[in-house]
């Protein structure tokens, strides 16, 4: 899915009066899941937070049996955070910038299905715990080192060419999103393309450039880049349209030159 | 400091590899002796023959073939058992790709665990329990006769097309892989390339198997030359 330019859409002519909600619900960390639906009536520029809200206000569900408030994690509201991501409708995305309008064209039905995501631990509801990402920064060394005992005046200049492709990798807002699609991250056998794509980032700013042999290292693990499976899912759901297959696959080359024509420099 | 591979990545790299060379440069060379199957038993024979004349015969089929195809074969089953595969909520073209590289491998290890027993050693029981292998003379008359049973052509149809569908698109993987293509556009260019040279691959191995029902396979039989059996040594030489 893009985002970027106009896109004509289907509009929803005839709402209906209400919409019902299929919430995963799981009490604590380790707890067994459940199911619960929630109806609310229609009104119109709903989206999915805007929804959950008004469940939040009356958690009664359905059947009419009074429960807890669903819980699930928001802050900027406007798809940059990426907190409030969730498996809805069976994809994952952003609740947020979830138009209840788009979903019910899009699934033809009056039930919207919301779920945490599977891939990280689950906190409560549809609230979960996404260390493991900043873990895999530290993992591959995303950051460039500053920190001297002088002042080492400002950085060298780089093309427009390379800052605009640096631009688009550096708009990562470690959603999730990437690791939900794929079909190989899971078990921690996989560092994912988030990871990937921040030690690329780095490893073509011309300063952080120094350390990226510590970078591919941190790519080279038994959970590392070569675990890549090529299903792509990752540039398809990315809610930033970041170029996540061309970061891993030039990362590929620079370990391949690396390790072909690195030992032939000794 | 220099770069440190895992043990994880370096059989990755050795998987990939030996997907293209040898196994797949085995695989051309293998239709293309296939199809001089097109020209009648004489020609086929001779092919047969050829290869059995080729120096470090054992060495080169042990260590270019049965020792890569064992290790291809066997870390491609651990690797397609990880796959969490998702198509149906992810149904995106790609993503199918993935899914259909794991289901093909995991066919052709069944596949060609077969083939090897049928032809290589013939060992199975119902068809003919001679091997091809060592039997040059009678190598077109076996194929040609095990072939006459319906689903035995079946399954080696089944067989070419999965082989190249996973060749083709495993040379699409080999240069995402490796980092030759890299851009998205590239990545379009070479991905039709290589599916296109999958149906290349597919349509000479089919044809090659019909080969050996019909004269000249599915081409016109004009084509080809005109069949000729074998040289037997024990039928009077006629002048």
């Amino acid at each position: 899915m893009t985002t970027n330019g106009h896109i004509e859409k289907k509009r929803l002519e005839n709402p209906p009066s209400t919409i019902k909600f299929k919430i995963q619900r799981r009490e604590k960390e380790g707890a067994p899941a459940s199911w619960e639906t929630f109806a609310i009536d229609y009104r119109r520029n709903l989206n999915v937070i805007s929804a959950l809200m008004e469940i939040r206000k009356n958690p009664v569900t359905v059947e009419g049996r009074q429960t807890t408030p669903p819980v699930w994690d928001m802050s900027c509201l406007e798809q940059v955070c990426g907190i409030c991501t969730m498996v809805i409708d069976g994809k994952v995305r952003q609740s947020c910038s979830a138009l209840i309008d788009d979903l019910l064209v899009a699934s033809g039905s009056d039930t919207i299905s919301l779920a945490p995501m599977s891939k990280f631990p689950n906190v409560r509801d549809l609230k979960v715990d996404r260390s493991k990402m900043f873990d895999h920064l530290k993992q591959v060394k995303a950051w460039v080192d500053l920190d001297g005992s002088y002042d080492l005046g400002p950085g060298p200049h780089v093309t427009n060419e390379l800052a605009q492709e640096r631009y688009a990798l550096s708009r990562c807002m470690t959603c999730g999103c990437c690791l939900e699609a794929c079909p190989q991250y899971g078990d921690d056998n996989y560092i994912g393309p988030q990871a990937i794509a921040q030690a690329h980032l780095f490893n073509m700013h011309p300063t952080g450039k120094a350390n990226m042999e510590e970078r591919l290292n941190g790519l080279l693990g038994d959970d590392g880049i070569g675990n890549c499976g090529n299903a792509q899912n990752c540039v398809q759901v990315c809610p930033m349209s970041l170029p996540l297959t061309k970061a891993i696959y030039q990362t590929n080359r620079d370990i391949t030159v690396e390790a072909i024509f690195g030992w032939l420099k000794k | 400091m220099a770069i440190k591979f895992s043990n994880t990545f370096l059989l990755r790299k050795l998987h990939q590899i030996t997907g293209i060379v040898p196994l797949g440069a085995f695989f051309f060379v293998h239709i293309f002796t296939n199809s001089k199957a097109m020209n009648g038993e004489a020609s086929f024979v001779k092919a047969v023959k050829e290869i059995h004349d080729i120096p470090f015969l054992l060495f080169i089929e042990i260590f270019g073939i049965f020792l890569p195809l064992l290790f291809h074969s066997i870390y491609g089953i651990i690797i397609s058992a990880e796959a969490k595969a998702n198509p149906i909520s992810y149904n995106y073209g790609r993503n199918w790709l993935y899914v259909f590289q794991r289901a093909t491998g995991v066919f052709l290890f069944v596949f060609i665990l077969f083939h090897l027993l049928h032809f290589r050693f013939g060992i199975v029981p119902g068809l003919t329990m001679d091997a091809v292998a060592g039997n040059a003379e009678r190598s077109f008359a076996i194929v040609a006769g095990d072939f006459q049973i319906t689903w035995v052509l079946i399954v080696y149809i089944l067989g070419v097309l999965a082989t190249a569908w996973h060749l083709g698109y495993g040379f699409f993987l080999f240069a995402v892989d490796w980092g030759i293509v890299i851009g998205e556009k590239a990545q379009k260019v070479a991905l039709t390339a290589c599916l296109g040279l999958s149906v290349l691959l597919a349509a000479v191995g089919v044809n090659a198997a019909f080969a050996f029902v019909r004269h000249c396979g599915l081409f016109p039989q004009a084509l080809c030359e005109a069949p000729k059996k074998a040289s037997n040594p024990t039928a009077p030489t006629k002048f």
